[in-house]
């Protein structure tokens, strides 16, 4: 066990150009971090380029088929029920989308996984508390969180970041407290603490790293599980609202036009499927890459291969 | 499993609760293995209905909400009078044989004898007058009090049979009141029954909620005995799962289905549904006070471009409030023309004059108020935006979108439009001026004392000079005052299984009676 | 056991009336029942009596007294719009989703760590990405869409299952297999990943490199060490599905709470959202104190 925190050093010295060329050899996680990459420039520069594009209606060229260049490459995809390209929609709608869904696990992961730590660290009492505080929030349905957040806040990016992040907050927090109660006992830990290591040294120097893979891959799935729950209130009619689009609120639009102009949700819904996809199978490979416990796994693939 | 327990809520009944707290999840439980489907094991005469929305209540008081109407309204409950809404025979006789004004604000409404309540009590003038009673008890909040909102009525039962009512002030529209008031017998109790008896061809036999309401044709009734010998109810909140239940044979008739999937002629019908689409404007608000900046408005917005796109072929543009079967419904208006560059005209004499046109006007939607609503305010607030107006949207749920639409309204920088649709099938333009251009009118946005008189005179005119009082009122604000943008009248779509004989029209909205459905 | 249960249910109890009073206050934020009761051209006096028939007229803190008083003798109050016990409207609702919810969980869970190992055995290999890229592809689709696409193909197309409705055991199959989807995605992937750590413990290569060839030993001894995380996305999956599905239960028409709950909170029917969310709340603390008793019996050391 204690091999974790010794390898670590030694690993880091060598990461660079052999990751790279580690990633090159497993296509999928490959292709992966390429659309990913794709992903977050489309979110970062969408609106500002292709903005007026997406906003611009043609009611009385409604629901343009896809595959076909007529009306030029925006329309590639299709156009939607106001006559708007759906590719561009679509490119600009990648911002709000992983605007919300980062900015929802990461401060569920950090909110989570903080109170969590603390949790699982501390004395019994700290620990009751806290964990009756998420069976609070767990019971708390986030459809009247979202309710009373758009009443008495309004709709807008950050409130349905909040909404979304109360609502994860509890998987991380006791997925790290079970976690925790568990390393803590491990022989590294105790060693630590006899040698008078602090407590903050003791949680972030060897407790952490070991919970960490758990909390990225549970953060890698709530990704998706996010953009999908924004999607079902919009579906409900009270999560992200017009003239914002993300792709959740796209595929609620599109789903009156299943039968007649299927393109209006599958796109957007693709999107989804694809982001998730990606994530997921690129931290697969991190995790696995990352932790020198189980390197040897792509290290024996390399030499099979080559 | 739903025992008529409704009030119950004494401290002492804990050890029935305990039992009841129980029964549910056995009954639930048992029911999940044994019910069979109703569309599967149903006579020929049998139909199932499926509607959008659970029933909260089956309360004949209630009866004016649409989707409790169109249970109950003439099926298990009938009123003393029934406006002809599809034909041209205006108001008739249904529990009242014959009504005449006695004058002074009293009328004499004559009784329809040899009546029975699917209880077998007989229908007298004392169970028009306890319906009444009921309407106006301070025990149970019904719905149609609102119509008789500042006229206070009394009754004189003559005999079993006759019935004298007098409104204070004299209500010239009585009689057509009289068919928004369902007949209870005088036993019922003053809170909501979940039980409910009429005196229509239906009677309530089961009620499970959430799940079906079933009624089944009375061998007693009155009338003509319809057809259908039983109606099964069941509620399916997505417009495809209706359509596709009929079209599996699970259901015969879906009505309030979406233009999306009503794409098979043979089955899907499209009629005007007495509902009217437009943007509330506020008329003391700036910019929106100035008369050329609400004329900038209404021509900044191709209505036509809307039809056979977001809104189904057939929906109608608007020039008033109420559907043109309404009384009075003015034919010399015309829809303001679709004029972007006189919108800008206006737009910049208004501001030549001082008027800040570059104020934000926020446009104020709700979600699901009818099919396609996001498209239609995405492409409203476009439009606005085109001719130069700082135009913003902002899609709200139904809570929300009240505060917005009803008195007092919340401050804002520059103005708010409200889109909103609004229901009269009723005949009379009375239940939509008032509340929407009246001076106090609570959805009003006008502060108009010509208004106000119009509107005064109109109510309290008879004959044609109520009609041609409501046309001059149409008129003076459509286009004198251009005190709103008004859009669409709009249309409804239904589903009927190929085995029926049944075209819904504009009362469909309202309700769905069961005696005008036949087999082919 | 029984002292940690016990003070389990006490700290519950708590939870529980934390959140009761939390829902109360804030529910009460989102504005005024009477204009949704009533219609949009409803008199200032009828919203004054309906507010007044409900108590709604009265300050907060003694409607709140009220509700407390009420709750003690164990009454829920009335619907605001349904004029009966809001305890029998969540109960009977409740009847709907449990069944559906154990249903759901008894197949994701037996699926998920079956599949979700063998994967992880086969790391890297052909049927590790394929169980990786189905999971993920159905874990991430939007459920009303595969919901609607699924009355399509199965109800009208093929003519196999009812539209949607509850009654016999077919009318189960779509809403269960829908609600499936998405939880068996999630608990695919961390137990592979679980496993994927705790096959790389040092007893289990120990063991490999001995060349022990009882793989049914490894199966269960890793499985036990790996389990922790998965239990609790079990756990966080089971109090989502026992919060209602509410997508699903729309689209199917199925009566359970988690409708009962959307349209209750959109209608604000107070006292029906309260006591949805304490018989939801009562189910997952119940469920909690059993994920806490797992952790337990799975690793002795946890165990206080």
């Amino acid at each position: 066990m204690a091999d974790i925190s010794i390898a670590k050093p030694a690993a880091e010295t060598a990461r660079g150009p052999n990751l790279l060329s580690m990633l090159w050899r497993d296509k999928l996680a490959f292709v992966s971090a390429v659309v990913l990459l794709l992903i977050v420039l489309f979110a970062i520069f969408g609106p500002t380029f292709l903005g007026d594009l997406a906003t611009k209606q043609n009611l009385r060229g409604r629901n343009f088929p896809p595959f076909s260049f007529e009306r030029g490459w925006e329309f590639f995809l299709g156009g939607d029920s106001l006559g708007r390209p759906m590719l561009a929609r679509m490119i600009v709608a990648a911002h709000s989308t992983i605007l919300i869904a980062a900015g929802t696990v990461l401060s569920a992961m950090i909110v989570g996984a903080g109170l969590g730590l603390v949790a699982g660290y501390m004395g019994k009492t700290t620990s009751q508390v806290i964990m009756r505080l998420a069976d609070v929030i767990m019971s708390f349905p986030s459809l009247l969180i979202a309710v009373v957040v758009l009443y008495v806040l309004g709709p807008s990016i950050p409130n349905m970041i909040l909404v979304l992040a109360i609502t994860r907050i509890p998987i991380y927090l006791r997925t790290t407290r079970a976690e925790v109660l568990e390393v803590r006992e491990r022989m590294f830990v105790q060693a630590a603490t006899v040698m008078g290591a602090s407590h903050a040294r003791i949680i972030l120097r060897h407790i952490l790293p070991v919970v960490a893979p758990t909390l990225v891959t549970i953060a890698t799935l709530d990704f998706a599980f996010v953009m999908l729950a924004e999607s079902s209130l919009s579906f409900l009619g009270i999560g992200v609202q017009p003239p914002d689009i993300t792709w959740g609120l796209m595929v609620a639009q599109g789903r009156p036009y299943l039968s007649t102009a299927w393109w209006l949700a599958f796109w957007p819904g693709l999107m989804i499927v694809i982001t998730a996809l990606s994530l997921n199978l690129l931290s697969n490979w991190m995790r696995v890459a990352l932790d020198p416990a189980q390197r040897w796994r792509l290290e024996a693939r390399k030499t099979k291969n080559v | 499993m739903g025992a008529p327990r409704s009030g119950a809520r004494d401290a002492s009944s804990c050890d029935g609760r305990n039992t009841l707290l129980l029964k549910p999840i056995l009954v639930g439980a048992l029911l999940a293995s044994t019910t069979i489907v109703p569309a599967m094991a149903q006579a020929d005469t049998d139909i199932t209905v499926v509607l959008s929305e659970e029933l909260d209540l089956v309360e004949p008081c209630m009866a004016t909400r649409s989707n409790i109407g169109r249970v109950i309204l003439q099926n298990i409950s009938e009123t003393l009078t029934e406006l002809d809404v599809r034909g041209d025979k205006g108001l008739m006789p249904r529990l009242a044989e014959s009504w005449e004004d006695k004058g002074d604000g009293t009328w004499q409404f004559k009784l329809r004898q040899g009546v029975k309540f699917s209880d077998g009590t007989d229908f007298d003038a004392a169970d028009v007058k306890h319906s009444f009673d009921r309407v106006f008890s301070d025990q149970i909040t019904c719905e149609s009090k609102r119509y008789f909102a500042d006229t206070a009525l009394t009754f004189n039962v003559v005999d079993d049979h006759t019935i004298d009512i007098k409104a204070e002030p004299a209500q010239p529209v009585l009689p057509l009141l009289m068919s928004l008031v369902t007949i209870v017998p005088s036993e019922t109790p003053m809170e909501f029954v979940r039980d409910p008896i009429g005196t229509g061809p239906y009677k309530l036999t089961d009620w499970t909620a959430g799940q079906q309401i079933v009624l089944d044709r009375r061998d007693d009734y009155w009338g003509v005995q319809p057809e259908v010998t039983k109606a099964t109810y069941v509620f399916r909140s997505e417009p495809a799962v209706r359509a596709a239940m009929v079209e599996a044979g699970e259901a015969d008739i879906a009505p309030q289905i979406t233009a999306e999937v009503a794409t098979n002629p043979a089955t899907d019908f499209s009629y005007l549904n007495s509902e009217t689409v437009y943007l509330r404007i506020d008329n003391q608000d700036a910019p929106a006070n100035d008369i050329r900046v609400r004329k900038a408005m209404n021509a900044a917005i191709d209505r036509e471009a809307f039809i056979g796109t977001v809104l189904p072929e057939g929906t109608e543009l608007a020039v008033a409030m109420v559907p043109p079967t309404t009384l009075g419904w003015n034919p010399d208006l015309s829809p303001p023309a679709y004029d972007p560059e006189q919108a800008k005209t206006w737009l910049e004499e208004a501001k030549a004059d001082g008027v800040d046109t570059s104020l934000p006007i926020e446009i104020i939607a709700r979600t699901e108020n009818f099919p396609n609503v996001t498209e239609v305010a995405e492409a409203l607030t476009q439009m606005l935006t085109d001719v130069g107006f700082n135009a913003t949207l902002r899609m709200v749920e139904v809570a929300e979108h009240e505060q917005y639409y009803s008195k007092p309204y919340p401050e804002s920088e520059g103005t708010r439009l409200v889109l909103a649709q609004h229901d009269n099938s009723r005949g009379d333009p009375v239940f939509s001026m008032f509340f929407k251009y009246d001076s106090d009118g609570t959805q009003s946005g006008v502060n108009d004392p010509k208004v106000d008189d119009l509107i005064a005179r109109a109510s309290a005119a008879t004959g044609d000079d109520r009609a041609a009082l409501w046309s001059e009122l149409f008129k003076y604000v459509h286009d004198d005052i251009v005190a709103d943008v008004l859009l669409f009248h709009m249309v409804g779509l239904s589903r009927v299984g190929e085995r029926l004989d049944f075209t819904p029209t504009i009362a469909t909205n309202q309700q769905l009676q069961l005696s005008e459905i036949g087999f082919k | 056991m029984t002292k940690m249960i016990g003070q389990r249910a006490i700290a519950s109890l708590l939870s529980l009336l934390g959140l009761m009073v939390l829902v109360f206050f804030l529910s009460r934020l989102t504005g005024d029942p009477a204009v949704l009761f009533l219609p949009i051209d409803a008199t200032e006096e009828m919203k004054q009596q309906f507010r007044a028939l409900h108590g709604l007229d009265l300050p907060l803190i003694e409607q709140f007294a009220r509700y407390v008083w009420d709750l003690l003798h164990f009454d829920f109050g009335e619907s605001l719009r349904k004029a009966r016990p809001a305890i029998d409207v969540v109960l009977e609702a409740y009847a709907w989703t449990l069944p559906l919810a154990l249903i759901t969980m008894g197949l994701v869970i037996t699926t998920a760590i079956v599949l979700g190992s063998l994967a992880a055995f086969n790391v890297g290999g052909f049927f590790d990405r394929l169980v990786s890229i189905v999971s993920l592809v159905g874990a991430s689709a939007p459920d009303f869409w595969i919901a609607i696409v699924a009355i399509v193909v199965f109800s009208i197309g093929l003519g196999w299952v009812p539209t949607s409705g509850v009654g016999t055991p077919l009318h189960w199959v779509l809403p269960i297999a829908v609600l499936f989807i998405r939880p068996f995605g999630l608990v695919v992937q961390v137990v592979r990943g679980s496993m994927l750590s705790a096959l790389s413990a040092p007893f289990v290569k120990t063991a490999r490199a001995k060349g022990v060839k009882n793989l049914p030993l490894i199966f269960v001894h890793t499985l036990r060490n790996g389990m922790l995380p998965v239990i609790t996305v079990i756990g966080d999956q089971a109090a989502a599905l026992l919060n209602g599905a509410v997508i699903v239960e729309t689209i199917f028409g199925f009566p359970g709470v988690g409708k009962l709950m959307i349209d209750s909170i959109l209608q604000r029917d107070f006292n029906v959202v309260l006591a949805a969310i304490m018989v939801t709340a009562v189910a997952i603390f119940i469920m909690n104190i059993l994920i806490d008793i797992a952790y337990g019996l799975l690793d002795p050391r946890i165990r206080h």
